[in-house]
């Protein structure tokens, strides 16, 4: 497979009241061309400002990229000007955000919002775009799409503002789409509906998808490789058959271990990760799971573990060998 | 914890460490603090007023109207001889006592009324409301010009004009924050902890709903005390002898082309008041409701 | 929308109607009678005959619901009573100073808007920057210092100093355009700060706020260049507390109107007000108020109206 995208070493940090909070630490990561990656962790533990700064949409100040690279089509993203961002930003690289209910502007018609980037893109007349929106829509499965168009968003009940964010993304049949925590406000029919139409509408077109997660049952189903991320750092990566099988990071293992499974025998207990997520402006030394795994060794209050490989295509960044 | 006493949840508004971080807060807001210092000195210009002017301010000394500045007289003399200082100094007084009074009695009425009509709503809240709108479309300024002439000019007069005109601002903004305050969860805990209804209002609401009016109080103590220096400057006020700066100002803006500082030292007086009173409500605001930092939406 | 302004109008003809009973108590409510107390004030009218001749013409001698019907009655159709004073009708003292006072108001509504909103979106973009808190504290004195103290210190400066404006009086635009524009610089200018340093720091949290909402993240992620995010999806929904203030700060300016006619010595609608408060003129300080009423209720119609077309919410609700 073609490599698509290469994060090196990717660094976000916020400036806030408490000190540097450190969002995002050294991540690199690669997405190849018609992949699905997952990356799964807790609130707060960097992974939606990881998807946002890869379209730069971090906001600044507080936030600052402060390091790496995001090697795109050969193209180094924090290096591009402001126009060549724009033109990647909805064309070559969608995002469809959480939260469908703010992330729409409610003084804006539907259709045109799913028109802009055809507009912007595209350089559509308003008559066209507003064809195209009306097939985007339809694509999504809006029904009477042609006459929803000129409806604003909180016409629309939560399930559909979300299949419209989803049009507005595919419009312009992006290489990847980035979709961050898509379905968490939506029930979980709906959100089963939504990701299965997702995942179909990009093997269509042959896009890659990010899915940022904190549903391991998402990633599961959904997602082709995944990242787990644990207090701005990738803990491990893995294929999603192998982190769902066979977890090596104590972290990653603690997850696991927290969702029921169907295998399972009933009696099992659901075994809960002991202690709080870390304060991000207040690591503690060395490894920042340490305080909370049960497998933790002397080192790992020292010094911060780095990725290495374990077996293929599978690394995680720990000093015990679980 | 005691859980049958669900008032234990519930946040009181008045803990040492809140009321702490708000004194922080203020002081931290370099704006308010400079607000501090204005409302600080001016009244202790009101109460010290008599160790401080160099002369009394009724003293007239007819052979020396409308002197500019001298070592004798710092600010220069009045119309009739008397020192502009002392009766600047003396002024604060007045407008200081209209503006307590008057922005004190002006929010007891509005914020009673506006918790009765937020929290009982039905009749009460139709009634509070229209009376609130009618009041809405005529001006404060103008209205009190009317009811001073029609009442006659006098401090008490001018206190009770304006309490009656601007007790609305406090009622809708009070009504406001009982409407938001009712709805959270911790008022149906005490609604079910089996709390009477007064204590509800009082013990429950009231604290919690409180913070928008402080800030408010602040700001409406400024514009009260502009607004009686108004009347006052259009002789509808305060009468004379009484040092005014209102009054100042208005015999000195007859004389302004021969002596300019009769009119603008009280009306700088005025000025810095207002000022004092208005910077005081930012940090306020600013300390006590962080949904609102730096804005007036709720004024 | 339709209901929805149907709804509005009818409120506000609720709120009419209370307010004209306010207003008709006003002079009714007075130990003795508003025709005493203008005698009072005015030594020309104090005199028996005078008096009873007002108090037939001004309709005191009839029950109280009938005067205030008669006076509701002759307000819309112009007839305004007689001045106590000058004895001129006070529908055509109105129709002479009407055009002052616009000319006044034009003027306000230029200052305050080419001061206010730039201020505030500079403010807001370069926020937290000495630029920002400059600004900011600027409008804070610009909301704080009173009108006739700026007055003052301006036709000081301008007038008695430097000799620019003239310190007061009017030229009407068609006798010298040249002179009109002179004398309503400072007046226009005194009363435009204040709503200026309002305006200022409504458009920089309320612009703020918006830049700070997700949907303006959708936009930038859509690859619109940050102007089009501004104009198409921020500008819309920046304005709407905007306009609130601006209906709120047009009731709260018509103060200011009178006052800046008082000190500028503008023979215009206000000016009229104050006189008449003076010399307790009964019909004319009516008419007066239920003229402010009116216009502050036209403007919160129009706000209204204008909130409908920015916020598609409430169109529906």
């Amino acid at each position: 497979m073609a490599k698509l995208l290469s994060v090196n070493n990717l660094s976000v940090h916020f400036s806030t009241g408490n000190g540097v909070v450190k969002a995002v630490d050294q991540i690199s990561y690669e997405l190849n061309t018609g992949e699905t990656l997952g990356i799964v962790g807790e609130s707060g533990c960097g992974k939606s400002v990881s998807a946002l700064s890869l379209l730069r949409l971090i906001p600044n100040p507080p936030g600052k990229i402060v390091d790496g690279e995001i090697l795109f089509e050969g193209r180094d993203l924090l290096k591009a000007s402001k126009e060549e961002i724009c033109d990647i930003r909805g064309n070559k690289i969608a995002m469809i955000f959480q939260e469908p209910m703010t992330s729409l502007n409610p003084v804006l018609t539907i259709g045109q919002q799913v028109a802009e980037p055809f507009m912007v893109h595209q350089q559509m007349k308003k008559k066209q775009a507003a064809a195209e929106a009306v097939k985007a829509l339809k694509k999504v499965h809006i029904p009477d799409s042609g006459k929803r168009l000129a409806d604003y968003p909180h016409q629309f009940s939560g399930g559909m503002r979300q299949r419209a964010m989803i049009a507005m993304g595919l419009t312009c049949a992006p290489k990847i789409i980035i979709a961050d925590e898509p379905t968490t406000a939506l029930d979980v029919t709906i959100q089963a509906q939504l990701l299965t139409l997702m995942k179909q509408l990009t093997i269509d077109t042959g896009a890659a998808l990010i899915i940022i997660t904190h549903n391991l049952g998402i990633i599961a189903r959904y997602a082709d490789r995944v990242n787990v991320m644990y207090a701005g750092k990738i803990v491990e990566k893995a294929s999603a058959a192998d982190l769902y099988k066979y977890p090596k990071h104590p972290y990653a293992i603690g997850l696991m271990a927290s969702v029921p499974k169907l295998d399972q025998d009933v009696k099992t207990r659901l075994q809960p990760i002991e202690g709080q997520p870390p304060d991000l402006a207040d690591l503690p030394e060395g490894c920042a799971f340490h305080p909370r795994c049960r497998y933790k060794i002397e080192q790992c209050r020292v010094s911060a573990p780095s990725l290495r490989t374990i077996s293929d295509d599978h690394e995680i960044a720990c000093w015990v060998d679980v | 914890m005691n859980t049958k006493n669900t008032a234990l949840l519930i946040p009181s508004g008045k803990s040492r460490s809140r009321r702490k971080n708000v004194v922080f807060a203020i002081l931290a807001h370099k704006m308010a603090l400079v607000g501090v210092v204005i409302i600080v000195s001016l009244i202790c210009m009101a109460v010290f007023a008599p160790f401080l002017a160099p002369h009394d301010p009724n003293d007239q000394d007819l052979y020396r109207v409308l002197e500019g500045p001298t070592w004798e007289h710092l600010l220069g003399t009045d119309d009739v001889g008397r020192d502009l200082l002392s009766r600047v100094i003396f002024g604060a007084r007045i407008s200081l006592i209209i503006g307590i009074v008057s922005t004190f009695l002006s929010a007891l009425m509005g914020s009673l009324l506006g918790l009765i009509a937020g929290y009982k709503g039905g009749v009460a809240d139709m009634v509070i409301m229209r009376i609130t709108d009618t009041f809405m479309c005529l001006p404060v300024m103008v209205m009190l010009l009317v009811i001073v002439a029609v009442l006659g000019p006098g401090v008490e007069n001018i206190i009770i004009a304006i309490s009656v005109l601007t007790w609305t601002t406090f009622a809708r903004i009070m009504r406001g924050q009982v409407l938001y305050v009712r709805e959270l969860p911790y008022i149906e805990a005490a609604h079910a902890d089996g709390a009477s209804e007064l204590r509800i209002m009082f013990k429950n609401i009231l604290p919690n709903a409180i913070s928008p009016i402080i800030v408010a109080i602040s700001i409406m103590l400024g514009r009260h005390i502009m607004l009686e220096s108004i009347a006052t400057f259009l002789g509808l006020g305060v009468q004379p002898p009484t040092p005014t700066w209102g009054k100042a100002l208005r015999v000195g803006y007859s004389y302004l082309e021969i002596v300019p500082l009769y009119s603008i030292a009280p009306g700088l007086m005025i000025t810095l008041a207002v000022l004092g009173f208005n910077f005081l409500g930012d940090g306020l605001r600013d300390a006590l409701d962080p949904r609102l930092r730096g804005e007036g939406r709720k004024i | 929308m339709k209901r929805y302004l149907a709804k509005r109008l009818l409120y506000a003809l609720l709120i009419l109607f209370l307010v004209s009973i306010l207003i008709f108590s006003i002079a009714r409510l007075l130990p003795g009678d508003p025709i005493q107390a203008a005698a009072m004030m005015n030594m020309d009218l104090a005199n028996e005959e005078i008096m009873d001749d007002l108090r037939s013409q001004f309709g005191l001698d009839r029950p109280v619901v009938l005067q205030y019907g008669v006076w509701v009655k002759d307000f819309f159709v112009g007839e305004w009573g007689t001045s106590f004073g000058s004895g001129e009708p006070v529908f055509e003292m109105f129709l002479r100073r009407l055009p002052v006072t616009l000319e006044l108001f034009a003027g306000y509504v230029f200052w305050s808007f080419l001061i206010g909103f730039p201020l505030g979106v500079i403010s807001a973009f370069k926020r937290n920057t000495v630029l920002d808190a400059a600004i900011t504290s600027t409008a804070i004195v610009g909301i704080s210092v009173p009108v006739i103290w700026e007055a003052i210190v301006l036709i000081y400066l301008f007038s008695v100093h430097f000799q620019i404006f003239p310190p007061s009086g009017y030229v009407p635009f068609s006798e010298n355009s040249m002179e009109n524009v002179l004398c309503m610089i400072m007046p226009t200018f005194v009363l435009g700060t204040h709503s200026a340093g309002m305006y200022m720091r409504y458009v920089r949290s309320s612009l703020l706020e918006v830049l700070g909402q997700d949907y303006i993240r959708t936009a930038r992620a859509k690859g619109l260049k940050e102007m089009a995010v501004i104009m198409r999806h921020a500008a819309k929904p920046a304005m709407i507390p905007v306009v609130t203030v601006i209906g709120i700060d047009w009731g709260y300016v018509i103060s200011g109107s009178f006052l800046v006619e008082y000190m500028f010595a503008l023979p215009g609608f206000g000016r009229m007000g104050i006189d008449a408060i003076a010399a307790r003129d009964y019909p004319v300080i009516q008419a007066t108020l239920l003229i402010v009423a009116l216009f502050i209720l036209m403007v919160n119609l129009a706000v209204d109206l204008l909130y409908g077309y920015l916020d598609p919410r409430v169109r529906v609700k």
